[in-house]
């Protein structure tokens, strides 16, 4: 195998290139994926090719490796912070040439919550899948949540709660959302070590996410089906 | 010396009784309170626990802790601790700090509503409450569930039946099926009228501690004098961790200790998540963020006894799921109670395991937590039946492998009798070299309670065992916790008494649904 000191970027062709920068994500190495999403920039490629055939796959393949327990928690935030790095250079490029998002999400914990270690490791790892994901903390009023969504137009809003005491709290947010007739407009995820499916239909979310990497499946193909949609549309 | 025996006539009675025995099902020794002969464990030397320590300090001096409360930020100032207020961090002097800390007590007593049933929290004894917060139910029957009132009902009656629990908990098991801001009044009511130990109000918020302690003083027929110098009411306030203390834990604090009763003060210190990846950087953060909320405790009302709780364990680096029973876990356990002793306060730790069901790994990580309290001298046993999925699920196997574990670890841990008798020099002479003693008149005076009696543990042969069934312990634990709830029978509670907490149940439900609970 190759030392990675060895490599430079810039000799490589388009197709070692992306493979190298799948490699890169995978060991985290942000220096790297900038300066190769730069290289890939002055070769004239599309921003939003970058974004999906070097990032957004070179991260599938990290998830894969997180959800079946070969990366360390601290790995996979490397990486996902690689590629945020890499995303922050296409992304007023992908908003120039108007390309298809992601997706973007509003999370937050809910009102008298104040437990976010694994709200945190959702937003980590919905940005490292190329997410644009707004976190609004903890502890967070009904207004808040719908402030965000007025202001930043997301496709998914994200809850979570640890206290059985404050999971009921989820049902008012989504109700102010019917209230306000947005609630179709918007994919609910909800999440948090007490909740389960049942909860989740009860309170009327679109899915239970039992961990980060679930959140993020689904939130994609939440996506899926919109860009579909669309298509069709 | 010859023993007496009491001879039954006839066959028929003694066949009578043992199958009453049997019917009734399950034989414990008497309840009585674990104490604990050997001295505690010193893991680390003088100076290793020095070092954490002067670590913790050097966190509360130089890093602080973030109080989300703005009525404990007025009164940290006032006591004359640096407090930013933009931030809400609060820093501590290491001097003022120790002064604060030497006024809780080193040692007091929780006051049931059966003066039987009063527990003392320190020195060497081992109090064992049972499983705390589980939003979901198991049992071999029915599989997991969302808990319900159903549920807590059953949890706290098997409880109150097992002997080696000492107190009856707080929330067994959510009660999800009942509204969420008035389900805690339905749970004091169930262990006072269903258990006769004390237990543990939920410490979120003001008017959750507030019902309990009009609750406890409605069961014990006392006014709020009395229950401040006769505590009765603990709960559970945690640190969320790292280094930030949550405003309605914080509200719940300032009730308890307005009225004098203790709170178990547990930071959530997971190593690798919420806390350094070192077992030492850990337990100094653990220590830092127990110290300031007592603190806070100690400048509000000093002398109210409280308990330093120690929860520091390891995550999963692979998913960030925690583990519980490791070595990791032993380790900081017994640290945890050199550095509470260092402190001179009382102890709390947790039976706890990360296992998905009643298992191996289940029984195993359980036995790695139970010793390391036993090691630990821990004054209070939290999760100590029940505790499964890292917390997540309250399992009726589980309270009953639990409580073999903990029945056998009490039966160990009593004095031994070193009398003549029970040297037995008698019994060696009766008995020929190469003969047995299964039939000496030693053996025959005692043998009904000469060992201790197990719940679950099935010693016959393989070809015995497999004719009645080849049951598992698991599946023996589903039929005795059956068995225990059959037998079950409500402690007394006066009349008068219900219908004053009844009463008051009615009446806080209503207000709670006009206008919500703070």
């Amino acid at each position: 195998m190759a030392d990675g000191d060895d490599i430079v970027l810039e000799e490589l062709n388009d197709s070692e290139l992306v493979k190298q920068m799948h490699d890169d994500l995978y060991d985290g190495l942000k220096d790297e994926i900038e300066e190769a999403v730069h290289i890939l920039l002055r070769r004239k490629w599309e921003p939003y090719r970058i974004l999906t055939e070097a990032l957004v796959e070179g991260m599938r393949i990290v998830g894969i490796d997180f959800r079946d327990g070969i990366l360390f928690v601290p790995e996979v935030l490397m990486s996902a912070n690689a590629m945020k790095a890499g995303m922050a250079i296409l992304k007023p490029l992908l908003a120039e040439t108007g390309a298809p998002r992601v997706g973007k999400m509003v999370i937050g914990t809910v009102k008298g919550d104040i437990h976010d270690i694994g709200k945190n490791l959702v937003t980590m790892m919905m940005e490292g899948a190329g997410f644009e994901v707004i976190d609004l903390g903890i502890n967070n009023a009904v207004e808040k949540y719908l402030d965000a969504i007025a202001e930043h137009q997301p496709d998914i809003l994200g809850m979570s709660a640890l206290l059985t005491t404050t999971m009921p709290y989820m049902k008012v947010v989504i109700d102010a959302l019917k209230e306000k007739g947005i609630r179709d407009d918007i994919v609910v995820l909800v999440g948090g070590a007490p909740l389960n499916e049942d909860f989740a239909k009860a309170i009327g979310a679109d899915s239970y996410c039992r961990d980060a990497a679930v959140a993020v499946e689904t939130a994609k193909q939440y996506m899926m089906r919109k860009h579909n949609q669309r298509a069709a549309g | 010396m010859t023993a007496e025996r009491s001879v039954e006539r006839g066959a028929g009675d003694r066949r009578a009784r043992r199958k009453a025995e049997a019917s009734s099902g399950v034989l414990q020794p008497p309840w009585a309170p674990i104490r604990n002969p050997m001295p505690p464990l010193e893991l680390l030397d003088e100076d290793g626990v020095r070092r954490i320590d002067d670590t913790a300090l050097r966190v509360l001096e130089e890093l602080g802790i973030e109080f989300l409360n703005d009525e404990a930020l007025d009164v940290f100032e006032k006591a004359g601790c640096k407090v930013d207020r933009s931030t809400k961090l609060v820093r501590f002097d290491r001097g003022m700090l120790r002064e604060t800390i030497a006024k809780a007590p080193r040692q007091f007593r929780l006051f049931a509503r059966n003066p039987e049933r009063n527990l003392v929290i320190g020195d060497n004894t081992i109090n064992v409450g049972p499983v705390g917060s589980p939003p979901n139910v198991s049992d071999l029957d029915r599989g997991r569930r969302p808990g319900s009132y159903e549920d807590v009902v059953k949890l706290i009656k098997l409880n109150q039946m097992l002997t080696c629990v000492h107190h009856s908990g707080g929330t067994l098991t959510e009660a999800l099926d009942l509204p969420a801001d008035s389900r805690h009044l339905d749970l004091y009511r169930a262990h006072t009228f269903l258990a006769d130990r004390c237990f543990i109000g939920r410490g979120i918020g003001r008017e959750r501690i507030t019902d309990a302690i009009e609750i406890v003083c409605l069961a014990r027929g006392i006014g709020r004098e009395q229950l401040m110098a006769e505590p009765t009411l603990t709960t559970v306030i945690n640190v969320n961790s790292p280094r930030r203390v949550d405003k309605e834990m914080i509200a719940g604090l300032m009730a308890m200790t307005a009225h004098g009763q203790p709170c178990i003060v547990t930071p959530f210190t997971l190593a690798g998540a919420m806390s350094p990846v070192t077992i030492a950087g850990a337990l100094a953060q653990q220590t830092a963020e127990a110290l300031s909320v007592i603190a806070l405790i100690q400048i509000l009302r000093p002398g109210t006894p409280v308990i330093f709780g120690g929860f520091t364990s390891n995550v999963d680096m692979k998913s960030g799921a925690p583990a519980f029973g490791t070595p990791e876990y032993v380790r900081s356990t017994i640290i945890g109670g050199q550095i509470a002793r260092r402190w001179g306060l009382p102890y709390r730790s947790s039976n706890v395991n990360a296992s998905n069901c009643v298992d191996a790994q289940s029984t195993h990580e359980s036995l790695m937590s139970i010793w390391a309290c036993v090691m630990s001298h821990v004054h209070f046993m939290h999760h100590g039946t029940g505790w499964l999925e890292g917390g997540l699920v309250a399992s009726y196997e589980k309270v009953i492998v639990d409580a073999e574990a903990l029945h056998a670890m009490a039966a160990w841990l009593k004095p031994m009798d070193l009398s003549d008798d029970a040297l037995a020099f008698e019994a060696l002479k009766e008995v020929p070299p190469g003969g047995h003693f299964f039939g000496a008149t030693h053996t025959m005076a005692r043998y009904e309670h000469a060992f201790h009696q197990h719940l679950i543990a099935d010693w016959r042969n393989f070809q015995s065992w497999q004719e009645a069934g080849a049951l598992n312990a698991t599946q023996r634990a589903n039929a005795v916790w059956k068995k225990l709830l059959e037998s079950y029978v409500e402690p007394p509670l006066d009349p008068g008494k219900k219908e004053a907490i009844d009463a008051f149940v009615a009446r806080r439900k209503t207000e709670i649904m006009q206008r919500g609970i703070v």
